[in-house]
């Protein structure tokens, strides 16, 4: 083995910091034993990483110790329960043995107790992540449904699109139309429409030999396609108005927000 | 000392707590980011310490070597099982956060004035890798992949800046 290379690789200092996987760590391991020179290389990693770690050290409150160190004088030791055989009174060790035994016993059934409790509220914990985890996941089933059944129009090729620029009176919106000249089918999918009072709805008209045709009404902020009215005739022009909720049988022209022409086939 | 620490010599633990807490303190602290939870991990480490020494081998490394990596893996594992029991929508913030961090991570966020100038001798990747794995305590895979860094370079970086360390900090 060529031991500079394996030095060099940043071997020990991955095994100093503990980030090797069993197997790695057993070579290491054997390693070091075979190679002083591997030693002496650990040594200064060690030493580095010691000095280091020192400098970035931050102390905790003083009362750490003290409950660290009550914790370990508290722990049980198993040394409770003593009987000496050259008693004559040997009922009264057996009395105070049974005490402790019962002290000890119930000291045990309370630190039960206290690890039974814990790990059922730890499983109240899981079952509650799970739910929403499931719930999640059914979130997730019906967002991609939708997302599939969009694909299957926009990417079929009998839906012609028709983008709808903003008009003078919003410049900033923008939606589009997918129809089938076959079906007569009206999609429409908002890429950006104005937030509307709750007494008004967006309205879509089909402009067929110049006369306004109603395609439904729909609400701003609905993500993916929305199925509209069909269109019987071939459309020239798509346009949406702002009309009262429900819609009008023909359009508030002025409040024209998108409109886009049919390129002609 | 190990043999007194076996022995269970309380004095010996007493000198092991007030010489090393505070760099395995500073370890765990800056993984779990909160001082009571930080403090009673700290305290779980030195009872496991305490109850496990008979299993630290010397041929295989140092004892602060030995502590260190208990330190490292019980901090690791409270900051798992915190992020289990928080749910998504947290998670989400962390990881944010985390980004943050990255993005500044030229600014390394350290108050101990001697580990500051020990650092700044360093170039900006090597204090990158020495912030990362030693002082917030990812592992390397975890550099590797988050920063999009080989393994293998994640490596000779930090091989590269312990050198550049070891001189700045007179290891002989």
């Amino acid at each position: 083995m060529n031991i500079e290379e394996y030095i060099s690789s940043g071997i020990l200092e991955t095994y100093a910091l503990g980030d090797l996987s069993a197997k790695e760590k057993e070579e290491v391991e054997k390693n070091l034993q075979l190679y002083p020179a591997l030693r002496d290389e650990l040594s200064k990693v060690e030493q580095t990483m010691e000095a280091l770690l020192m400098k970035a050290g931050k102390n905790p409150r003083i009362e750490v110790k003290q409950k660290l160190f009550q914790k370990i004088n508290k722990k049980p030791e198993g040394k409770l329960v003593q009987m000496t055989q050259e008693s004559s009174s040997g009922w009264r060790y057996a009395t105070a043995a049974s005490v402790a035994i019962a002290l000890f016993s119930s000291y045990l059934a309370f630190d039960y107790w206290g690890k039974w409790k814990n790990s059922e509220s730890n499983l109240t914990d899981l079952i509650a992540q799970n739910q929403r985890i499931a719930q999640d996941y059914n979130n997730v089933n019906l967002r991609l449904d939708q997302i599939e059944t969009d694909l299957k129009v926009t990417s079929n090729p009998n839906f012609t699109r028709v983008v709808m620029r903003g008009t003078p009176n919003s410049p900033e919106s923008l939606a589009s139309v997918y129809w089938n000249a076959q079906t007569k089918e009206v999609y429409l999918s908002i890429q950006q429409m104005k937030e509307l009072s709750k007494e008004n709805q967006y309205q879509l008209w089909a402009i067929i030999d110049g006369k306004p045709v109603d395609c439904g009404v729909f609400d701003f902020g609905v993500a993916g396609l929305i199925k509209m009215k069909e269109a019987f005739a071939v459309p020239t022009t798509f346009a949406v108005t702002i009309e009262p909720r429900g819609g009008k049988l023909s359009p508030s022209l002025e409040t024209m927000q998108v409109a886009g022409n049919l390129a002609k086939s | 000392m190990v043999a007194r620490l076996i022995a269970k010599d309380q004095s010996a633990l007493d000198y092991l707590y007030d010489h090393y807490s505070g760099a395995l303190y500073g370890v765990v602290f800056r993984i779990l980011k909160k001082e009571e939870i930080a403090e009673e991990v700290l305290q779980d480490i030195f009872l496991k310490i305490w109850d496990k020494i008979e299993s630290y081998d010397a041929t295989k490394g140092k004892l602060f070597t030995w502590m260190i990596n208990i330190a490292r893996n019980q901090a690791i594992d409270k900051a798992r099982s915190k992020e289990a029991s928080k749910g998504r929508k947290t998670d989400d913030i962390d990881y944010l956060v985390n980004k943050i961090d990255i993005q500044e991570h030229s600014q390394l966020p350290i108050d101990a004035i001697g580990l500051k100038e020990v650092l700044l001798k360093l170039s900006e990747d090597q204090q990158f890798i020495v912030n990362q794995l030693y002082l917030k305590g990812y592992t390397q895979s975890e550099v590797a992949e988050e920063f999009n860094i080989p393994l293998g370079t994640v490596k000779t970086r930090l091989r590269l800046a312990m050198i550049e360390l070891r001189s700045i900090l007179d290891i002989k």
